[in-house]
């Protein structure tokens, strides 16, 4: 799989007013492959928007490197194959839908007056294309945005919060294009807070706090087998605590008990425990995480004081 | 080139609805219109005074236009984000500012431009016994049509068509008005002097644009506000320092250094030729090229440095 973002070490600072340096993105290494919804998490001022800016050459890192496309970041040959639709973008409200997608072509040099109906059809706004933008629902302004994006047929597209402030309707439809998209090869990065709506469609992603990664990967394996449950007929609560680990929640009907618990590796020998205390296993099946549950887990994990003292 | 004039095109779109440069244009057009019923004065006073009033108007509108319009300029982007999808695409920075530079002085060549027009068919009209009906009713008539028709043509290549003629044949009834009632040079003088101004608010708009890449839009408004004020009216103040030998010599160098730094906007200021016809400009075409000249070369500077700071600034 060819990478078409890549970062190494990749740190933003800023400083304060009282002149204090903050790291507000810190030795980012972040590997997106080509193909993929990738999903970048995180709380307010985490840096997400700071880490698009830089992938776009709007800033400049102050250590590391980005290449986004193969090109250095800013680099104005990958912005011909690359589209960025910002949080609750805002269009010049004088222009009709249609001559938006105009001006927009024009950047790229582009004189195609069917390809702009066409995008514009493609995101439902066919009959809508000649009223102002200013009389547009948040929705509509987002399918314009995204009918945009897609005029230089990007390889590669940055949406920023792309479901914010829509409503359900508009937020499957953002969705159903955003898979679209992926089925026709093109790369999508996406920065949300929405993450049921990451979870949905993300192959892979990135959690970051006070401008760190602090979880990366598939999102199938950050999600499953983290912890498990077990189900075990002719064992008491009481034994099945002395069995399962601390964390442990133990519950019991009739002469079934189950164990859910964090899964520490430790599945076989609890079963030969279980097995030699007389009992039978019923079932052992590893259970998947909600993102939220991995999102507030994994933030809260860096936030605690310990690991804040550990990394100050 | 192709995205500069698009960006220039959509700046001039966006600058001619913004509601409060339409309201300062409006005062300002309305005052030329008003001014000459203020007619307590004797003829001869009358129209000296009254040429000095509406240009010193047209000037001071433009100056508050061109002010306004380019310290909101950027912030406002960056603002509302539009500056992210335009730079996310394959635009350079500089085509990005130059765009808006020269949309920003393209909304104020139409304004001033309409001022010069009001104020060239007021001038018309109250040419007293002189004042041909049949002109000023076709004019009136085609200023009316024009301005309802403008932006009621669906198809717009044929609107701008028709808006292009009617705007000719606006010009076209103003020349026969100036014709008959024997002010076609006032006339032409009105129309140099509009132009000279012309010059004078795009170098305002620049030093505008090249503060508005580090000043925040009040800091910008004042730093600009200031410029053009000690560029326009300290300049003899100035040439009286320099040449006065009792003056210390560091006073000298920095009243120097101030003049050489500052645009003297005072240069552009041809209004007096007009004012009182018997001054007469030596070498006239040489003078207002000269002018024009050293308008585009400060405009320049300006933008270059303003292209250079903008190119490093993290929006």
């Amino acid at each position: 799989m060819s990478l078409v973002i890549e970062t190494n070490n990749l740190t933003k600072t800023y400083k304060s007013k009282g002149g204090r340096p903050i790291d507000v993105v810190k030795d980012l290494d972040l590997r997106v492959e080509r193909g993929e919804i990738y999903g970048f998490l995180g709380p307010n001022g985490a840096g997400k928007t700071t880490t698009i800016k830089i992938l776009l050459g709007i800033i400049h890192a102050t250590h590391g490197e980005a290449k986004v496309l193969d090109k250095y970041a800013g680099d104005i040959e990958a912005h011909k194959k690359l589209a960025y639709l910002p949080e609750r973008p805002y269009y010049y409200e004088h222009m009709t839908g249609l001559e938006i997608m105009h001006f927009y072509a024009s950047l790229f040099r582009i004189r195609d007056d069917k390809l702009c109906k066409d995008l514009l059809e493609r995101v439902n706004l066919q009959n809508d294309m000649n009223r102002p933008i200013g009389e547009y629902s948040k929705g509509m302004q987002q399918r314009v945005g995204l009918a945009q994006s897609l005029l230089n047929d990007p390889e590669l597209l940055f949406l920023d919060e792309p479901t914010g402030g829509l409503d359900p309707l508009a937020h499957k439809e953002v969705r159903d294009l955003i898979l679209q998209f992926r089925d026709e090869g093109r790369t999508v990065f996406i920065s949300s807070h929405e993450l049921s709506e990451v979870e949905r469609i993300c192959n892979r992603v990135a959690i970051i706090n006070k401008g760190r990664v602090i979880k990366q990967g598939n999102l199938v394996e950050l999600l499953t087998g983290a912890r498990v449950e077990m189900v075990f007929r002719g064992l008491s609560p009481d034994k099945a605590k002395e069995f399962a680990s601390g964390d442990a929640v133990i519950s019991s009907s009739g002469d079934t008990v189950t164990v859910d618990m964090a899964d520490t590796g430790e599945t076989n020998g609890i079963v030969d425990a279980v097995r030699s205390a007389g009992a039978s296993v019923v079932s052992i099946v590893p259970r998947r995480m909600r993102l939220e549950d991995l999102f507030v887990e994994s933030v809260r994990e860096v936030n605690s004081p310990a690991t804040a003292e550990v990394t100050a | 080139m192709n995205i500069i004039l698009s960006i220039a095109k959509t700046t001039i779109g966006e600058a001619v609805r913004r509601r409060i440069l339409l309201v300062i244009l409006l005062i300002g057009t309305l005052f030329l219109v008003v001014a000459p019923s203020l007619n307590m004065l004797t003829a001869r006073q009358e129209t000296t005074v009254l040429k000095g009033l509406t240009l010193g108007v047209i000037q001071i509108t433009s100056a508050v236009i061109a002010l306004v319009l380019t310290v909101y300029m950027l912030p406002n982007e960056v603002e509302r984000r539009t500056i992210y999808t335009i730079l996310s695409k394959p635009v350079q920075r500089w085509q990005f500012l130059l765009g808006k530079y020269l949309g920003a002085i393209g909304a104020l060549g139409l304004m001033i431009g309409l001022m010069t027009f009001t104020l060239l068919f007021v001038y018309a009209a109250m040419q007293g016994d002189k004042k041909p009906p049949l002109p000023i009713s076709l004019f009136i008539a085609d200023l009316i049509a024009l301005v309802a028709m403008t932006g009621r043509l669906k198809d717009k290549a044929m609107g701008q068509v028709v808006i292009g003629i009617m705007a000719a044949g606006l010009m076209g009834i103003l020349i026969w008005l100036g014709v008959q009632s024997d002010q076609l040079d006032t006339f032409s003088e009105f129309a140099r002097t509009g132009a000279m101004f012309y010059v004078q608010m795009c170098l305002l708009a620049a030093v505008g644009v090249f503060f508005s890449t580090f000043a925040s839009p009040v800091v910008n408004f004042f730093l600009s506000g200031g410029v053009y004020m000690v560029g326009s009216l300290f300049n003899t103040l100035f040439d009286s320092v320099s040449k006065n030998a009792d003056m210390p010599t560091f006073a000298k160098y920095a009243v120097k250094t101030i003049q050489s730094i500052v645009p003297n906007f005072q240069n552009f200021n041809v209004q007096n030729s007009v004012v009182n016809p018997t001054q007469i400009i030596r070498g006239e075409a040489f003078h207002y090229i000269n002018l024009a000249g050293y308008g585009i070369a400060y405009i320049s500077i300006l933008l270059i440095i303003a292209i250079l700071i903008f190119d490093k600034k993290e929006v």
